[in-house]
């Protein structure tokens, strides 16, 4: 044991500190032997204090600044907090703070940078390949790769930006230290990572067991029988804890129902104005000011708060793995805590959706591709005005080109992508690997979630650690845990609260590229839409499935939807300026169906309904337009008004509301020919999966 | 993709790769890596590939180094990381980095340069047609109406007989003898002195380069714009790569045409013909009376006796050219 180190160690941890197994064995192999080592411990074990000190000890031998490369640097500000103790200066560089950059470059240039942390994508960007990187004068003591699970296609979440990683390690000269982290990797990825770095790599594995974790499935059928189990049992549970859900809608939803109960917890996703928001939350939620976060997994790992005492899982997540990091947050500073896994009817249509989009067809890669061929370089809007896919699914196919070298990217003024000379043709093999991976992993969490024996074990089994044995602790093992039985009137108001929620929708502001390019892309405000609201999200519990059921079984929306659409508006929205009179979107596809809701609900609102709209031609059904522009331009072509229209407030229906640009078009028509504000209103919003 | 020490060190050491535009240290000159090579030569190290774990007192002990070139060396080798990272950003763009160390390197500058070839080449495209059987063309970017047709004419015949055409991948006569060629779908090879990285972008050249039909070759970092010096040094690597050079337009006593000309005629690598027609440039007047080998304007054969026409020319006047000394 090297002295100096432990008096560094104490430094940051205080004095009592010590190190755990396996840290000192890491921190030697790279800071004094300078060799290549992947580190396989659990979260918690203390990876982040094993880089920071093995830099620090680098960094005393005159070696230039470690650079750290993981996808989740936005929760890493407690460990560089932990790094400043013994003087290791760390900066980071995301997209989120180019106003940092130049100070960044500056510490570089003055050697005042210890570690610069970066996201894997960054390897590829121009301004830090131009402007960055040349601060470092190349000399890079160290390379930390978190996640190092990601260098395998076999690891549970799939990176392409991780190939790229792997290529710079190919390059790199001998005698530069790299070191690869993860808290998960079973025998094959660890194989796979130990081919692709090359022999000099060895591995330093831990065990993956948690004593203080109790372990319990429960399977209860519906929504609100989850929804009404959280009510009853959350107030068991001492301190805090972490739910997790598949989806945004669904934290969005299960927050909006605790909170109601009188619990103190708020929803965490990405995406939308909650982006913000999430340093805010994650530090609430540090300091025990909220004490239930509602969480995808944009919540992930690198999120350290020691004294978790409960994880419960809304749904079932998609593998093993993902489930092990997750409840893995739980009980390192408690002495107890509960791993509540509850798992209903939706999951497998849930993650056979994720399976289903995880990758852009083949057909689309190559359109986009030829799309490119014939340009010097193209806007990833411009790319949208030739190829009918979604914009998601342009940037998937736009990164694994990239990844596949088979295009580059440029900045002006925005990214532009171009194609290299490089021959392309599409991995089909890689792509149906990960595909299969994915199914089995799926396979595998629904037999966890059947399993009759200790489940500890059962997770120890799937990510072969070296000593699986029964926990005792698990309900499986005890033979007792939570009840699955709700009351009757509980699940009741959970199911009022589903069918009772509000959905918004948003007015569309501006055009899409390219679909007036002699105009300005603004849409005045005198021709936009007013916020309207949908009843539900379409399949989804409460009358999302209602609605399914009436557009493609029973071929017309049930009386019930219609006085449930009544009540929102009348009681819930109630939209201002009062509409007159009511239209709807007209369809050459389900003749009557939208049509005839509007009527009823116009009758039942006892206003007039007026069809002022109609179509002028047989159009694509927008579903099958892929993207703004191209939607757009569908909708543009084939919708017309034919009479007179009242300059009063309107109410515009329509049955399922997707991309939002028929009722934009639609409410910029009346607009444009002399309507009052224009109140749009669907039964139910597409949530970008189980359209069907 | 591995790499090989060799090609590492040198890289390390001669190129820009990773480094501010004007970093200290600055990376060796080409003289300055001959001199240490052969040093290495002499020394047990043998390699470029054996500096790279070495210590500043061991490079100095084992090559005889003072300590500031010693210094400067480990400075240069530590650059491995931002190396590796630029690297695998060209590799990922289509570009790629060959070294004098390499076995693949082109005969010809070894050959014909010797000592002078750039230690350091960065190419995209076939590497294979640099060096094959072929014909430069050169010329200034503003051209009159004969000089335009007799580009045309070589760029064609080039494409037609299976000879690849080399030029400066410049405008004006680069430009047009290149798409004469290639739509005659024949091979083309650009020497650049502009940045790598974005004449690999044009459609046309794009398209050329992935069928295997065209190489870009730069002896500059890919990402480093055109300058007047590196359009002068890039000039002997058109006419020593090539079997034959056309000097279709040059001015006199001025712009690079005319210095790479002169000095293409004085070194004698390979044959240099002039285009010889009534209105031509002063320039080319003054290269035929400098030694220039006159090239008829219009070319009274068949396209494809034009390299049998060249060979025949050339070594009618080998004597002649011999006799200037």
């Amino acid at each position: 044991m090297n002295p100096h180190a432990l008096s560094l160690l104490q430094q940051m941890l205080g004095d009592q500190a010590n190190f755990r197994p396996g840290q000192w064995e890491a921190i030697e192999a790279v800071a004094l032997k300078r060799q290549r080592l992947l580190v396989v411990q659990r979260t918690g074990w203390g990876k982040s204090l094993v880089y920071f000190l093995a830099t620090k000890l680098l960094r005393e031998q005159g070696a230039g600044p470690a650079l750290l490369i993981s996808p989740l640097l936005s929760l890493m500000r407690n460990q560089i907090e932990m790094a400043e103790r013994i003087g290791v200066r760390a900066f980071t560089i995301h997209s989120a703070n180019r106003q940092e950059w130049e100070a960044v470059e500056a510490a570089l240039a003055g050697d005042e940078c210890d570690v610069l942390l970066i996201s894997p994508e960054r390897l590829n960007n121009e301004r830090f390949l131009t402007s960055v990187l040349p601060g470092m004068a190349g000399r890079i003591g160290l390379f930390v790769v978190d996640e190092a699970h990601c260098i395998s296609d076999w690891g549970h979440d799939f990176r392409p930006d991780y190939r790229r990683i792997v290529r710079i390690l190919q390059l790199l000269p001998k005698g530069v230290p790299i070191l690869g982290t993860t808290a998960t990797a079973n025998n094959r990825v660890i194989a796979d990572v130990q081919e692709q770095l090359g022999p000099g790599l060895s591995v330093l594995r831990g065990p993956l067991t948690r004593e203080t974790l109790r372990l319990q499935n429960l399977r209860l059928a519906n929504q609100s029988e989850r929804l009404a189990w959280l009510v009853e049992n959350l107030p068991k549970f001492q301190g805090s804890g972490i739910i997790y859900c598949l989806t945004v809608p669904d934290t969005e939803r299960v927050a909006g129902w605790l909170k109601q109960n009188g619990f103190l917890a708020e929803a965490y996703h990405a995406g939308g104005d909650s982006e913000k928001d999430r340093p805010n939350l994650e530090q609430a939620f540090l300091h025990n000011e909220i004490r239930i976060l509602v969480a995808t997994v944009a919540l992930g790992m690198g999120f350290d708060k020691p004294d978790i005492s409960f994880i419960i899982h809304f749904q079932r997540p998609g593998s093993v793995v993902a489930y092990y990091q997750q409840v893995g947050r739980a009980g390192r500073a408690v002495d107890r805590a509960y791993g509540i896994l509850l798992s209903g009817a939706e999951d497998d249509e849930i993650q056979n959706y994720f399976i289903d989009t995880a990758f852009p067809s083949q057909q689309s890669m190559q359109e986009v591709l030829d799309a490119l061929e014939e340009h010097e370089v193209l806007s990833i809007e411009e790319i949208l005005s030739y190829v009918n896919i979604t914009r998601a699914n342009a940037e998937k196919a736009l990164k694994l080109l990239e990844v596949d070298r088979a295009i580059g990217t440029t900045y002006d003024r925005k990214v532009l992508y171009f194609r290299t000379p490089n021959p392309w043709t599409p991995d089909t093999q890689r792509i149906e690997r990960v595909l299969a991976l994915r199914r089995e992993e799926m396979h595998q969490m629904q037999a966890y979630v059947e399993h009759p024996g200790c489940l500890m074990e059962f997770l120890q089994r799937a990510l072969d650690d070296i000593n699986p044995h029964p926990c005792g602790r698990c309900a499986n093992c005890r033979g007792k845990g939570l009840s699955g039985v709700v009351s009757h009137p509980l699940v009741m108001a959970a199911e009022d609260y589903l069918k009772g929620a509000q959905v918004w929708i948003k007015p569309r502001k501006r055009w899409p590229v390219g679909l007036f390019p002699e105009q300005k892309q603004v849409i005045l405000p005198e021709v936009q839409n007013c916020p309207g609201r949908s009843l539900c999200y379409y399949g989804d519990a409460g009358w999302g499935k209602l609605v399914r059921n009436g557009k493609y079984v029973a071929g017309s929306f049930s009386d019930e939807l219609v006085e449930a659409a009544a009540q929102l508006i009348q009681n819930l929205w109630k939209p201002d300026p009062a509409p007159a009179w009511v239209t709807a979107i007209p369809s050459l596809r389900h003749l009557t169906l939208a049509r005839d809701f509007a009527e009823r609900l116009a009758m039942r609102l006892e206003l007039p309904f007026l069809p002022v709209l109609e179509r002028t031609g047989e159009a694509p059904e927008q579903k099958t337009m892929q993207n703004s522009t191209m939607q757009a331009r569908n909708v543009i072509n084939t919708l017309a008004v034919n009479r007179r229209i009242p300059p009063t407030p309107v109410l515009l229906v329509d049955d399922i509301v997707d991309s939002g640009w028929t009722l934009t078009m639609a409410g910029w028509l009346l607009r444009s020919h002399g309507s009052g504000p224009v109140h749009p209103f669907t039964l139910a919003q597409a949530t970008g999966r189980n359209i069907n | 993709m591995f790499i090989s020490p060799d090609n590492q060190a040198i890289l390390l050491l001669c190129s820009y790769l990773g480094l501010p535009p004007d970093p200290d240290p600055a990376p060796l000159t080409r003289d300055e890596w001959n001199v240490l090579a052969r040093k290495l030569q002499a020394s047990l190290l043998k390699r470029p590939g054996a500096m790279l774990d070495l210590s500043a007192g061991d490079l100095q002990s084992q090559l005889g180094l003072i300590p500031e070139e010693a210094h400067r060396l480990v400075c240069l080798l530590e650059r491995g990381g931002t190396l590796a990272i630029e690297l695998e950003r060209f590799e990922s763009l289509g570009i790629r980095a060959i070294t004098r160390a390499d076995d693949d390197y082109p005969q010809k500058y070894r050959q014909r340069l010797r000592e002078s070839a750039p230690p350091v080449l960065f190419f995209a495209g076939e590497k294979a047609l640099l060096g094959q059987p072929g014909i430069a063309v050169v010329g200034s970017r503003n051209l009159d109406e004969a000089g335009k047709n007799c580009t045309e004419f070589i760029g064609n015949a080039c494409g037609r007989s299976g000879l690849v055409l080399y030029s400066g991948g410049a405008k004006g006569v680069d430009s047009i003898s290149m798409k004469a060629c290639l739509e005659a779908r024949g091979t083309v090879v650009g020497i650049l002195a502009d940045s790598l990285e974005k004449a690999i972008r044009a459609p046309e050249m794009r398209s050329a380069l992935s069928r295997g039909d065209a190489c870009l070759v730069t002896a500059h970092a890919p990402n480093v714009g055109f300058s007047v010096g590196n359009a002068m040094g890039r000039n002997r690597l058109i006419y020593t790569l090539a079997d034959y050079a056309i000097v279709v337009a040059s001015d006199v006593e001025k712009g690079g045409t005319w210095a790479g000309a002169t000095e293409a005629l004085r070194k004698d690598w390979i044959p240099v013909f002039v285009l010889e027609h009534q209105d031509m440039p002063n320039g080319n007047r003054l290269l035929l009376q400098k030694g220039g080998l006159p090239f008829p304007h219009p070319f009274q054969e068949h396209f494809s006796k034009l390299w049998e026409w060249l060979e025949l020319n050339a070594a009618q006047a080998r004597p002649s050219q011999l006799n200037l000394f």
